[in-house]
């Protein structure tokens, strides 16, 4: 026997395994730790509990190729791995390429206790956390209370796994009217949030109070916080996110919300200063850094900007939420004072993104700038039409802040044909968008265009409005065939525009409802949705709409079988 | 800034520093260990026990200088009693087999409370680690709905807590300095029982020997 690792055989203690073994039997384990005695310490303790299919990683990159090439029961990762990746950006690589399976149980192992509090990602939380040092039994412990969990919960996360809320919510209800004590609390909690997702405030915000009557849970108050929010009650909200952060410092749940609270709210002062606490608490969640540093940017904090893209860039390297904007952010505010640290950024940046359409066209947009500034008209010339050329290649492929980029890059080259007929492209799309059309009249005002903008901006909503009414109208008066019709044309001029979207949607869920119903139908509707969601449409539409879909569906399939 | 806020700060941040190093010692003890063939020699046990006790010891004075410094409530959660207990018995089931104590759990799998699972733990372990010292071969961990309360016990068959410190009133004195009996457990348990509340009910510990083991019993009362 050795010391940390208790022989089970010889162990005499009421602590005995349990008849788990058979189930543990065909599980398959990864082991990721970049220590050779500590991974085969670990490697023996699961030996130990008869897990012989097992899989072991010294660092990220090998976790993730493990985890490509199979499916895992099981991983154990530790989140200090020395240079590469550490644990929590390889769980959120593995989340974000889906490489885990639904039933999969990961588990963190930290180096102290507080650690955990830490972490804290934004939306990537591990099943578990452990502390080392931990025993033999310790760690069956844990695996056997989490596998547990997971099939009793499978289910409900296979539903989830594929995007069928409705289904999700059928065996949330079912397995709550089981009353196992065990689960039940947890139960609620999944019950909730699932209703959040299809905007059933009604019924989330009954299960939280219910809760907290029996004790403060500090993630019911946060739901609490979260609907408030979503119902645009930002004061109620605001002070429900205030309390928890007084009375839980580390709860960087909170932050987040309260920073989001206060951006909803137009005060971006307050989004800045909630999101720069939390990455003082926690400075390794790169997308909150990526967050403070649009932010402080947009508020002319330039020093706090600067701070947060550099940190952005170096977390980048082993994350795969990197991101080209974060050179280009950095690259710009060099750009105003120091010439040449731009350009090294972006030279950086290019040889990072060798190949990237957007990257390169971030750094042609500011090369324009920088040469401009350093008096070397040529170059800049040069770089601007290298821009114009990727970003014709581009098209409404590129993000719109780019193009809203490209569109001032043109005004200031003198070039107004091209901005104008971009411009125009742009507000068609996103005219709904209140903050967009804010980022666009400022352009317009700094380009000085804001005159012709302003009327631009008219006439194009007015273009929006009567559409809208005229297929609302026909929709009211039960002409759903020309009501679709008028939608699907705006759909094609406006492809981006969200608003149709959504109505054109609701239009043939409306005709779903009321009309036959076949398979081509709900196709139509799904690529619809699907397009909504990748133009971003916020997340709780989108499940709001889907879940309403699945039901549908879910309806047909069963008159179908009957 | 006060003298004594400064000492406080410089305190705590030292004990913070010290709580780094036990771990780096702790995780070079165990590399090592690992590392021989010989790791059942009883210098590695009595290392992991006493480094595992300093580190209790440690990480008690930071969460309490926390608690001092800043206003925080505990993170409750329901927690099945059962599941707590058995995770104490498994943190130290290594000098629970090596020093043949037996330990017991004994709990209803269906009793459950709120509470902070960390804090909680904390305090377990420290009160087990008190046992193991003072224990001849028994522990047992008990847990049971007592009224409102959840009453969480820890028995020995030791001889029994003294009188002065089942009446509270034994402070460190300097007699007792190099002891290893600083307060410091008993402060810490009633500090966190404390902080668990629930409308108007408060936690708390409660000492006696009335242990069916014969010795101390020490009783952790939850609302």
């Amino acid at each position: 026997m050795d010391l940390f690792d208790v022989s089970l055989d010889t162990f005499s203690s009421p602590f005995k395994l349990h008849q788990m073994k058979q189930s543990l039997k065909s599980k398959k384990v990864l082991i990721v730790e970049d220590q050779a005695t500590m991974r085969k310490a670990i490697r023996e303790m699961i030996y130990g509990f008869d897990m012989k299919l097992i899989t072991e990683a010294a660092n990220g990159s090998s976790a993730i190729a493990a985890m490509r090439k199979d499916s895992f029961d099981i991983v154990l990762c530790d989140y200090n791995l020395g240079s590469g990746k550490n644990g929590q950006q390889i769980l959120e690589e593995a989340r974000f390429r889906k490489l885990l399976p639904f039933y999969a149980v990961f588990i963190m192992v930290t180096a102290e206790q507080t650690q955990s509090m830490v972490l804290g990602a934004m939306d990537n939380k591990p099943d578990e956390y452990m502390t080392k040092p931990f025993n033999a039994e310790q760690l069956l412990n844990r695996i056997k209370r989490n596998i547990s969990r997971k099939e009793y919960l499978g289910d409900i996360e296979k539903a989830l796994d594929s995007g069928n809320i409705s289904l999700a919510i059928a065996h949330c209800d079912k397995k709550l009217l089981e009353n196992n004590r065990l689960m039940h609390t947890h139960l609620l909690k999944l019950r909730a949030q699932l209703a959040i997702k299809i905007g059933d405030f009604k019924n989330a915000k009954a299960i939280y109070q219910a809760v907290l009557e029996q004790s403060e849970l500090n993630w019911a108050t946060l739901g609490l916080g979260i609907i408030a929010y979503l119902q645009d009650d930002f004061s109620e909200a605001e002070a429900i996110f205030r309390k928890l952060i007084d009375d839980y410092p580390m709860m960087l749940e909170a932050f987040d919300w309260l920073a989001k609270t206060h951006e909803a709210q137009g005060d971006f002062a307050g989004a800045q200063n909630t999101l720069n606490e939390a990455t003082a608490l926690s400075p390794q969640a790169i997308l909150r850094q990526q967050k403070l540093a649009t932010m402080a940017n947009m508020n002319g904090e330039l020093s706090i900007a600067e701070k947060a893209y550099k940190t952005a860039i170096d977390l980048g390297k082993n994350s795969v939420h990197h991101s080209s904007g974060d050179f280009a952010g950095l690259a710009k505010i060099y750009s105003k004072t120091d010439a040449k640290s731009a350009l090294k950024t972006l030279k950086d940046m290019r040889s990072l993104y060798f190949g990237n359409p957007e990257a390169e066209l971030r750094a042609a947009l500011l090369e324009t700038e920088v040469f401009h500034q350093l008096a070397d008209e040529e170059s800049s010339v040069q770089a601007y039409q290298t821009a114009q050329k990727l970003s014709l290649e581009l098209g409404n492929k590129a993000p719109t802040d780019l193009r809203l980029e490209m569109i001032k890059t043109s005004y200031l080259k003198g070039d107004d044909k091209a901005a104008n007929k971009q411009l125009e492209q742009l507000i068609k799309n996103h005219a709904d968008d209140d903050h967009f059309m804010e980022d666009v009249r400022k352009v317009l005002n700094e380009t000085g265009n804001a005159q012709q903008g302003e009327k631009l901006i008219a006439r194009i909503k007015k273009e929006l409005v009567d559409i809208n009414n005229k297929g609302v109208d026909l929709f009211k008066q039960g002409n759903i065939t020309e009501a679709t019709q008028v939608f699907q044309r705006a759909a094609t001029t406006m492809p981006e525009n969200k608003t149709i979207m959504i109505n054109m949607v609701k239009i043939l869920l409306h005709d779903l409802k009321t009309n036959e119903v076949n398979k081509e139908k709900i196709q139509r509707i799904q690529t619809f949705i699907n397009k909504a969601s990748q133009f971003g449409v916020k997340k709780e539409k989108i499940e709001h709409l889907q879940a309403q879909l699945n039901n549908l569906s879910h309806k047909i399939n069963s008159t179908a079988s009957q | 800034m006060s003298q004594n806020a400064k000492f406080s700060q410089i305190l705590a941040s030292s004990v913070h520093d010290l709580k780094n190093s036990l771990q780096t010692v702790r995780s070079l003890i165990r590399t090592l260990a690992l590392e021989q063939a010989n790791s059942e020699k009883p210098e590695f046990q009595i290392l992991d026990f006493e480094t595992a006790r300093m580190n209790s010891c440690v990480m008690q004075l930071l969460i309490l200088y926390r608690l001092d410094a800043s206003h925080f409530k505990p993170l409750l959660e329901e927690c099945r009693v059962l599941d707590m207990l058995e995770e104490v018995g498994y943190q130290q089931s290594l000098q629970i087999q090596l020093r043949q104590i037996s330990l017991a759990v004994e709990c209803s799998d269906d009793l459950f409370c709120f509470c902070d699972d960390t804090l909680i733990n904390t305090v377990l372990v420290s009160v087990v680690n008190n046992a193991l010292r003072y224990c001849r071969q028994a522990i047992r961990l008990s847990g049971r709905q007592q009224g409102d309360y959840v009453c969480l016990c820890i028995e020995d068959d030791g001889p029994g807590f003294s009188y002065g410190i089942m009446a509270g009133t034994q402070g460190v004195k300097s007699g007792e300095l190099g002891k290893g009996n600083t307060g410091l457990g008993l402060h810490f348990a009633s500090t966190i029982a404390e902080l668990h509340s629930q409308g108007q009910r408060n936690g708390f510990i409660t000492l006696d020997n009335d242990s069916t083991l014969g010795g101390a019993r020490f009783s952790l009362f939850l609302p």
